[in-house]
């Protein structure tokens, strides 16, 4: 019976350590979404200023440019523009926004900040464009610097956190 | 029995418009929408539409009405959505289209901007906050201008002509179908090397550079070029032997004119007027006309229908021009 407890204990510290350190990568996760995400602005950005490239395929192509799981922002977004069904690109870009908040590791508030393209993409000059993508992508920065110092932190309390969540309930169970 | 137009103008136009103004245009009758020749959006007024020379609206229920106070109110939204949808959501990309006030769709249709225009010196920078669109809706009348065609080309030979018409009276209908027949050869009249000179996109109706309407075989077209500047382009690179051109009338055009007939080049050409006095009031035209520059003037009418040739001045014939 023993050797069966020792299994069970083994097993709950491990599950919550695995948890734990799901949780610990979640950090790390959200710098490199948040650098992907400035970058792909960035390519989308000289879409825009210097090839004058309709939106839709400007995304379609920022797309291909960007890592997972960015990527299927601009993917998502692009297909439904592509899908010429009256769809406007603030409409197009929330669903590819919704994509991501389901499948990436960003926060509410780095959400929101990118929900504000969402009334502007597309609807007005190149200059103007410039500026506003500029904007977010400074926006970004500040959020992935902010999101750089958290990480350390973040990592050892739940990495830590996972094994030491998992000895408690090992101690209350026995 | 469906009217070609009409069916035309359902694919073409109305994928360009909100889904509420689209569902209402669906449902009108092919009768009228085949003769429909603008559709007028304007915020928070009703919706336009021009048929011949009656205003029509649609009211909620797609019934069509003459009292446009009963029609559909055209929100603010319904624009945004026409904009974005004819912009393909990237106002950017039609910069230089904005500056010039339209934008040309799939179809040579073009759709006239009306909002808050930004100045920078003394140019148009951009436009914002769009209140109102107009669809003008590109028609071909082919053979339109196979009655001019012995006035413009007696013998075969193409004269230098001047299709002189106030507004809406078909001038840019008979110039196009002129350039088809003069292209492609008709009768007695051998193809031509043609280039129409679209300062307006309104001959070729050219969407992303390529003719949305028939201008003939041996045609090339300078779109959205500025009229003098292409007449000149076209003599040094495409070996015109008649240039085709929309509304003359500044001093450039015809400076630009007398080249090319120096250099032996056929003009056609349509201006603004009533009739022959009002054209010879403008000092620049009387010039030319005083020089002999054209030998055919063709006055057009909109009584009883567009495009009525109501007379034709021999300049060639005549002493004083």
């Amino acid at each position: 019976m023993l050797w069966l407890k020792t299994i069970g204990i083994c097993l709950t510290i491990a599950g919550f350590g695995i948890w734990g350190l799901g949780g610990a990568r979640h950090f790390s996760r959200r710098v490199t979404q948040l650098k992907d995400l400035r970058l792909a602005l960035g390519f989308l950005e000289k879409e825009i200023i210097y090839m004058h490239t309709p939106l839709t395929r400007a995304l379609e192509r920022t797309a291909r440019f960007a890592h997972p799981p960015v990527n299927q922002l601009f993917r998502e977004a692009s297909r439904h523009l592509h899908s010429k069904e009256g769809a406007t690109a603030q409409e197009a870009w929330l669903i590819g926004l919704k994509k991501l908040a389901q499948t990436g590791d960003l926060d509410k508030k780095e959400l929101a900040v990118l929900e504000a393209v969402a009334p502007q993409l597309g609807m007005s000059d190149a200059d103007q464009q410039g500026k506003f993508v500029r904007l977010i992508q400074e926006e970004l920065k500040l959020m992935e610097d902010q999101a750089a110092r958290e990480v350390e932190a973040g990592q050892k309390i739940w990495s830590y956190g996972g094994f030491i969540l998992g000895a408690v309930v090992v101690l209350l169970l026995l | 029995m469906v009217v070609p137009q009409a069916t035309v103008l359902r694919t073409e136009i109305t994928a360009y418009l909100a889904p509420n103004i689209r569902k209402l245009l669906l449902g009108v009758e092919d009768r009228l929408l085949g003769n429909l020749e603008e559709i007028r959006l304007r915020c928070n007024r009703p919706l336009v539409l021009r048929v011949g020379d009656k205003d029509y609206s649609i009211d909620r229920h797609g019934r069509v009405m003459t009292d446009l106070k009963q029609g559909y109110l055209v929100s603010r939204e319904d624009l945004y959505r026409s904009i974005a949808s004819i912009s393909d959501n990237s106002l950017y990309a039609f910069e230089e289209e904005i500056r010039r006030g339209f934008i040309t769709i799939p179809g040579g249709h073009r759709v006239g901007l009306a909002g808050q225009v930004v100045v920078s010196g003394q140019e148009v920078r951009t436009m914002k906050d769009f209140s109102g669109l107009c669809f003008r809706v590109a028609r071909e009348v082919p053979d339109c201008a196979l009655g001019l065609l012995n006035q413009v080309a007696p013998r075969g030979t193409p004269l230098s002509s001047l299709i002189i018409s106030p507004p809406r009276c078909g001038k840019t209908t008979i110039l196009r179908d002129l350039a088809r027949l003069l292209s492609d050869g008709n009768g007695p009249v051998p193809p031509h090397n043609v280039v129409v000179v679209d300062e307006r996109s309104e001959i070729a109706g050219c969407y992303q550079g390529i003719p949305q309407l028939n201008v003939g075989v041996r045609t090339d077209v300078l779109d959205a070029c500025p009229k003098a500047l292409g007449m000149m382009m076209a003599i040094r690179s495409l070996s015109p032997q008649i240039i085709i051109t929309d509304e003359v009338g500044r001093r450039e055009d015809v400076e630009a004119i007398d080249e090319c007939l120096h250099a032996g080049i056929t003009v056609i050409a349509s201006i603004h007027a009533r009739n022959a006095e009002e054209l010879r009031a403008r000092p620049p035209i009387r010039k030319l006309l005083d020089e002999g520059a054209f030998r055919r003037g063709i006055i057009l009418s909109r009584q009883p229908h567009p495009g009525r040739i109501e007379e034709v001045i021999r300049w060639d014939e005549s002493c004083c021009g």
